[in-house]
């Protein structure tokens, strides 16, 4: 099965039903699909060969979605940046992935303008509002967006050689080094998770999801990629800037599904008029991204009591999901992940590759159809993760004597901020580049909303000063702000360990 | 007012950036300047500098998404708010 057949086969079936609303804007299955059409044909009348990367900037979702699934047609493969960025990222990026074709927006030609003479492998970019000297002298071919799918229409569709374990979509996902990694996932990866989500929500073409969560990132990815599968519908809220916005839409949508990282639904129940509402047709809620407190879980089942809440947990590593604990289970087994999904295996293991004992602490191993190709260029870090047991987690935890997992811990010290992932070390490259700081530490501090704040703690070279102020911007200037710390902390030293590690703990306690 | 305000963005969202960056009616949304944790911190800052409590049903952006809103909230707040 290839990716985009979700949305062939469901054009075909719903070809006038609702795929995408998006603030007042009904885009039909069949328009979705044309407009994907379109891309294929543009990309391929520009060269593409089977395999080239074609990167998706943008944040108007029915657009992306056109584009998505448009390049997977033309059997290019997607990689799908975060719009949070700087110049810095997305010149890593493009480049790291040899991009051939970048689609965006004009909102974001000012950082293709910056890096216009260092993109030697991108061909064409598609700008949605283009207009002529937008970027002078571009190296490459750029084209006005909604001429695309207009010029480019109705031609029939010639389907590359494109077999199930070709790569499909690359995500870049925080690593423990300062770049971030990008995984690799294949069609049937994708697929096989896309049709066990499916399978265990239960989702048919009577459902529609409001999606709050981006799509770039691999929770939000699949709550598309399922919905289109399943031919429902995808209210679409990216911004969850005025959650009582999006709740007046849940029920003017008459939406069956939700999905939300921990963040998202603090915000609801501390500062939205949830409790003001009903939620006639609301089913299901899913949450994943990191341990939510049983206090809110609580909290959410008394104002929502008819709705099923399903507590799941994945890795970008594992195409997004990995388990999900049963709704009947929630109070029975608080605090657990649940069991694997359908299709996959979970163990916990020691370091020796044994299962360990109910009650012992140990890491999650998944296998399953489900599990990435690799990280990209990266065979070493993909041959510590990727072993003949099979997925190394880094996410430690225990298992009872009815194989329900509970997480302890992680073996890395990324940062789960709201519903990102955040590299300490690529903050303290930042930080260390300003001309004042000697030594910095960046670690997750709890934090009520967020689940994890950043804090840096800065040792200042001798007879050098510097104000939080000052370092703040020059963060500002160099990190997409979900980067920025919330906390600066300016030390005399760093606490080390003998050998001279900073000891992080002691700094996350204080 | 407004001046005050422009303060608070600026010091917490656009650090350094020029004063033009940000006229009195752009949409805080639209032009991506604050994100969903930041709409939280103007609100503490509101009700901590201005002495009101937000209500949840007050949380719109009819009532938040510029400068502009904000200022006319503020007053609007101050006005039947006892002190």
């Amino acid at each position: 099965m290839l990716l985009h057949n979700y949305l062939i086969h469901s054009a075909e079936r719903f070809p006038t039903k609702a795929a995408v609303v998006h603030k007042g804007k009904t885009f039909t299955y069949e328009e979705i699909f044309s407009g994907s059409l379109s891309i294929a044909n543009w990309l391929v009348d520009n060269g593409l060969q089977k395999g080239d990367r074609v990167a998706i900037l943008m944040d108007n979702p029915s657009e992306y979605i056109k584009a998505y699934f448009g390049i997977l047609m033309a059997g290019g493969v997607v990689v799908a940046l975060n719009i949070q960025t700087s110049v810095r990222i997305l010149n890593y990026q493009l480049n790291n992935c040899e991009i051939f074709a970048i689609l965006t927006h004009v909102k974001f030609i000012k950082y293709l303008s910056e890096l216009s003479d260092s993109l030697p492998s991108v061909k064409a970019v598609a700008v949605i509002g283009w207009k002529a000297g937008l970027i002078e002298d571009p190296p490459f071919r750029c084209f006005d967006y909604d001429e695309i799918l207009g010029s480019f229409s109705g031609s029939t569709h010639t389907s590359p050689n494109v077999a199930a374990s070709d790569i499909a979509q690359i995500i870049y996902t925080s690593g423990t080094t300062g770049q971030a990694s990008a995984v690799m996932l294949s069609h049937s990866n994708l697929t096989s998770n896309t049709d066990s989500i499916i399978k265990y929500l239960k989702l048919t073409e009577h459902d529609r999801a409001m999606a709050v969560l981006p799509f770039f990132y691999s929770y939000g990815n699949s709550v598309l990629l399922t919905h289109i599968a399943a031919g429902g519908t995808l209210a679409i809220r990216q911004e969850f800037l005025y959650p009582n916005e999006i709740i007046e839409e849940m029920i003017k949508e008459e939406v069956t599904g939700f999905s939300g990282v921990p963040s998202t639904f603090t915000i609801l129940l501390n500062r939205s008029a949830i409790r003001h509402y009903k939620f006639p047709n609301l089913r299901y809620i899913t949450q994943a991204g990191g341990a939510m407190s049983p206090k809110l879980i609580n909290e959410l089942k008394s104002i929502l009591p008819h709705v099923d809440i399903y507590i799941m947990y994945g890795q970008t590593e594992a195409s997004a999901r990995l388990s999900y604990l049963e709704p009947e289970e929630l109070f029975r087994k608080s605090g657990s992940i649940g069991k694997a999904i359908p299709g996959v295996t979970l163990e916990v293991l020691n370091p020796e590759g044994y299962p360990v004992k109910p009650g012992e602490v140990g890491e999650i191993v998944a296998r399953g159809e489900n599990i990435m190709a690799g990280y990209w260029k990266e065979p070493e870090r993909t041959a510590q993760v990727l072993r003949k047991e099979g997925l190394w987690t880094g996410d430690m935890a225990r298992i009872d004597e009815e194989g329900f997992i509970y997480i302890v811990s992680r073996k890395s010290d990324i940062i789960k901020s709201g519903a990102h992932r955040i590299s300490p070390k690529e903050i303290e490259e930042i930080i260390l580049e300003y001309s004042a700081v000697h030594e910095a530490a960046v670690v997750g501090v709890e934090d009520e909303i967020l689940g994890e704040a950043i804090k840096a703690c800065v040792v200042l070279k001798h007879g050098f000063s510097c104000t939080k102020r000052e370092l703040l911007s020059h963060c500002h200037k160099n990190l997409p702000l979900y980067k920025v710390p919330q906390h600066i902390e300016f030390r005399e030293e760093l606490p080390k360990t003998s050998s001279g590690k900073i000891r992080k703990i002691d700094l996350k306690q204080t | 007012m407004h001046e005050k305000i422009r303060k608070f963005i600026f010091e917490n969202f656009l650090f350094d950036a020029e004063n033009s960056a940000l006229d009195n009616n752009d949409s805080f949304l639209e032009k991506g300047i604050i994100d969903s944790t930041g709409i939280l911190e103007v609100i503490n800052w509101m009700e901590e500098t201005f002495g009101f409590e937000v209500d949840d049903m007050e949380l719109i952006p009819e009532n938040l998404d510029s400068v502009n809103r904000l200022a006319d909230f503020i007053k609007r707040k101050a006005v039947t708010t006892p002190q």
